[in-house]
């Protein structure tokens, strides 16, 4: 379990907030969603987990211990880690970047190199194909599925997803999303998953957290945020998407 | 023209200068660059400092690193090299390390890398071309300064040049310059290769990648390959057996060289010639530190400039050469052997028609026109105790200008009109080719300038067959000789190896052709 507690961020000595006083608990084997409008503080949030960014305030535990008293690398290792930004390395193959954990927890070569395959085969990358290739070869989605691929490398037991998806088509997000749901029920991880996609956040999350302006609006399960939403945040957020769908419509008809 | 036997020993010599201060340069560069790179606090200190190095004209660094290291040859040769090569190195690490994208910082951090494992297998790597374009600047920057290490005893191709100037030979002097400008291109061509070879990222097709990639390899390896054998060499100290120095004027040379066949002829001795190196003081630091063990020197100067000797009236020959070996002996380990025969005498000359026309015969003569004459100078003669400022005071009168001017230069420009009045070597064959007049030092104000070869005296107990090869030319060179010699050399611009081996043949010194 990770817990958030009473976390903030600021910057710029204090005049951006990027996260103001994050409560939340993430349960073990559970999706959860950050969801949120861009800029609300997902990424920050998450880096924070991992030490990328050291909180100004609060504190966060995991298995009821701080992280702030563990070192850095050796947490970072055991959290996989899906950066927004797909964060490959330029120099290093397909293979490689998916290999760069194990490397560095020591794993012998060839037990790396078959892992890196399984994992390429699994994110519907052929790995004759693609394992030799660099990622300026790739498309950006290719490149995200790597992505997705080095953090489940070392089969961790928690991983932290940046919009893992953001770049894809919607065929190939859906059968990720399905291959990404079918992983969590096989492996039971905890996952930290960031959208601002309302849609995708249902299809995933065992449970939703809602941000706006570095703040938790809402937190709870996919049908209680439909069906009951709190503030006026999130029932907007929720409206959405139905009035959308029914533009939609009518120009159908 | 026909290229110097030397030419493959000077061209390792100078690939050894300059692959070792690349090399010096990359490992106190790359680790600065890093540091500045990551302590923002250092980045200014460390590059200004850099930069100060590069500003300090070579040959003034050179000469501060002579007294500093109070060595010759290689070692401040290579120090002076490696600091040159520092601020390309460290600049260009910077600022490669600074170029590596944020984004992809933040992935090694977040993957769980260490500091160390994020530089060497992500910074590092992304960074490799910008640093290489560094280090390729400084090997260029290298092969270029590494031709003024000839001037204290670390050979290379500035060898030819410093020698084509003495001689006033301008095949030599290309014959250093252009090899000296072709191994510039080779070296960055070759480390841009093998830059070429490590990227991580492929640019030709796979098959043609695959075959290329070790052979691009090839040409760096090359070039390093003299820095491995001589570090070998050295490691398993396989060393000449007695290494000959020589200032850097042409009868220096020549004489170095004498006494060079004199010895390989004479004795089974691996000798190594380090000539034309600059000037009386860096010859007898060299001597005295064991960088050479022999160069011939001249007995007047060693009493007035080596042992500052304040000398008061004239002075006899047998006086001095007594005192100097008496006091070398003492002061310094180093053995005066019998003089060659002639003395060459500093003496101030002059066009032989103007010596005619305003009727001069010796120097006190000059004393009504010397305030509008221009004076030819060697850049020792301006400082030496036996030179310029204590001429003016012993004659009382000085020129109304006097220029800094090359030794063996001089006698041309006087000829051409340039300069009025040079201090000539006495020795020199130009003087009568070139129809000048040397006036008499009628206030006895040089003292004899007798040529011997100085020898240190552990290199004349341990190889004792030394003493009795070099006595064979004790008296053998008069100064009729010595300047037909000279002439030979420096005006019919003959090579010195024949000018000398034909002399000590004709005077069966060594055995004639067989
Ligand atoms: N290094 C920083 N310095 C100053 N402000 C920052 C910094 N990083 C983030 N912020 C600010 O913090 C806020 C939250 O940023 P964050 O990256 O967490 O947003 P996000 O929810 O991930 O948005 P998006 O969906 O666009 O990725 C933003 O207003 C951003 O401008
Ligand atoms: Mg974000």
């Amino acid at each position: 379990m990770i817990e958030l507690k009473n976390l903030t961020k600021s910057f710029d000595q204090g005049q951006t907030r990027a996260v103001d006083g994050l409560n939340l608990r993430i349960r073990t084997g559970e999706i959860t969603v950050l969801l949120g409008s861009s800029g609300c503080g997902k990424t920050t949030t998450l880096k924070m987990i991992n030490r990328l960014i050291e909180p100004t305030g609060g504190e966060i535990t995991l298995e009821g211990e701080n992280i702030l008293r563990q070192s850095p690398v050796a947490l970072r290792r055991k959290i996989g880690y899906v950066f927004q930004g797909i964060g490959l390395f330029p120099h290093m193959t397909v293979s490689r970047n998916v290999e760069v954990v194990p490397r560095l927890l020591g794993w012998r070569r060839a037990k790396r190199r078959a892992r890196a395959r399984e994992l390429l085969d699994m994110v519907g990358l052929a790995p004759n194909d693609y394992a030799q290739r660099h990622p300026r070869e790739l498309s950006g989605g290719q490149q995200q599925r790597v992505g997705v691929a080095r953090a489940l490398a070392a089969d961790p037991a928690y991983l932290l997803m940046d919009e893992p998806f953001g770049a894809l088509d919607a065929v190939t997000r859906d059968s990720l999303q399905k291959e990404l749901l079918q992983l969590q029920r096989r492996l039971s991880k905890t996952i930290v998953f960031v959208t601002h996609d309302i849609f995708e956040a249902v299809t995933l999350a065992d449970r939703i957290a809602v941000l706006h302006d570095g703040r938790l609006e809402q937190v709870g399960a996919p049908k209680e945020i439909l069906t009951a939403p709190e503030s006026d945040f999130v029932r907007e957020l929720v409206e959405k998407p139905t009035r959308q769908l029914q533009t939609f419509q009518e120009a159908r008809t | 023209m026909t290229l110097p036997a030397d030419l493959p020993v000077r061209v390792y010599q100078h690939l050894v200068l300059t692959g070792s201060a690349v090399l010096g340069g990359v490992l106190l560069g790359l680790p600065l660059g890093i540091l500045s790179h990551r302590v923002a606090s250092l980045r200014g200190p460390v590059l200004w400092s850099a930069g100060i190095l590069q500003t300090i004209p070579s040959l003034a660094l050179l000469a501060l690193l002579l007294i500093a290291t109070n060595s010759m040859g290689f070692l401040p040769a290579w120090i002076a090299l490696t600091l040159y090569a520092l601020l390309p190195i460290v600049r260009n690490t910077v600022t490669g390390l600074d170029g590596v994208p944020a984004g992809t910082v933040e992935a090694a951090r977040g993957v769980g890398m260490t500091n160390a494992q994020r530089l060497v297998r992500v910074e590092l790597p992304l960074a490799l071309p910008v640093i290489v374009a560094g280090i390729r600047t400084a090997a260029i920057i290298s092969v270029g300064i590494a031709t003024l290490a000839a001037y204290i005893a670390a050979g290379g191709l500035g060898v030819f040049i410093f020698r084509g100037i003495s001689l006033r030979n301008y095949g030599l002097i290309f014959a250093g310059a252009i090899p000296a400008a072709a191994l510039a291109l080779v070296v960055d061509g070759a480390i841009w290769s093998g830059e070429w070879a490590s990227r991580p990222v492929r640019t030709l097709q796979p098959a043609w990648d695959r075959i290329l990639r070790p052979l691009a390899l090839i040409p760096m390896i090359l070039l390093l390959a003299p820095l491995a054998i001589e570090g070998g060499m050295r490691l398993s100290r396989s060393r000449p057996d007695v290494v000959i120095g020589s200032k850097e004027f042409s009868e220096q040379l020549l004489l170095g060289e004498i006494l060079a066949q004199t010895i390989e002829e004479n004795t089974d001795l691996r000798v190594r010639r380090e000539f034309g190196l600059g000037g009386t003081m860096i010859c007898h630091a060299a001597l005295v530190n064991g960088e050479i063990d022999i160069y011939p020197e001249y007995t007047g100067t060693g009493y007035l400039n080596v042992l500052q000797i304040q000398s008061k009236g004239p002075l006899e020959t047998e006086k001095v050469y007594k005192t100097v070996k008496e006091q070398y002996q003492k002061k310094f380990d180093v053995d005066w052997l019998g003089p060659f025969g002639f003395a060459n005498t500093y003496a101030l000359a002059v066009r032989q028609k103007d010596a005619q026309k305003y009727h001069w015969t010796c120097v006190s003569d000059l004393k009504g026109r010397a305030g509008k004459m221009t004076a030819g100078f060697p850049g020792e003669f301006m400082e030496r105790a036996d030179g310029y400022p204590g001429l003016s005071r012993t004659y009382g009168f000085s020129f109304g200008k006097a220029e800094d001017i090359s030794p063996d230069l001089m006698y041309e420009v006087l000829q051409r009109g340039d300069v009025d009045v040079i201090a000539a070597f006495s020795t020199d064959g130009r003087l009568e080719a070139y129809h000048l007049r040397v006036l008499k030092d009628d206030r006895n104000y040089w003292p004899p300038y007798d040529a011997a070869p100085l020898v240190r005296r552990d290199t004349l107990q341990k190889y004792p067959q030394l003493e009795t090869a070099l006595g064979k030319l004790a008296g053998k060179i008069d100064a009729a000789t010595m300047q037909r010699l000279n002439y030979q050399v420096a005006g019919e611009q003959r090579p010195i190896q024949d000018v000398a081996r034909e002399f000590l043949r004709a005077e069966g010194i060594i055995p004639a052709e067989d």
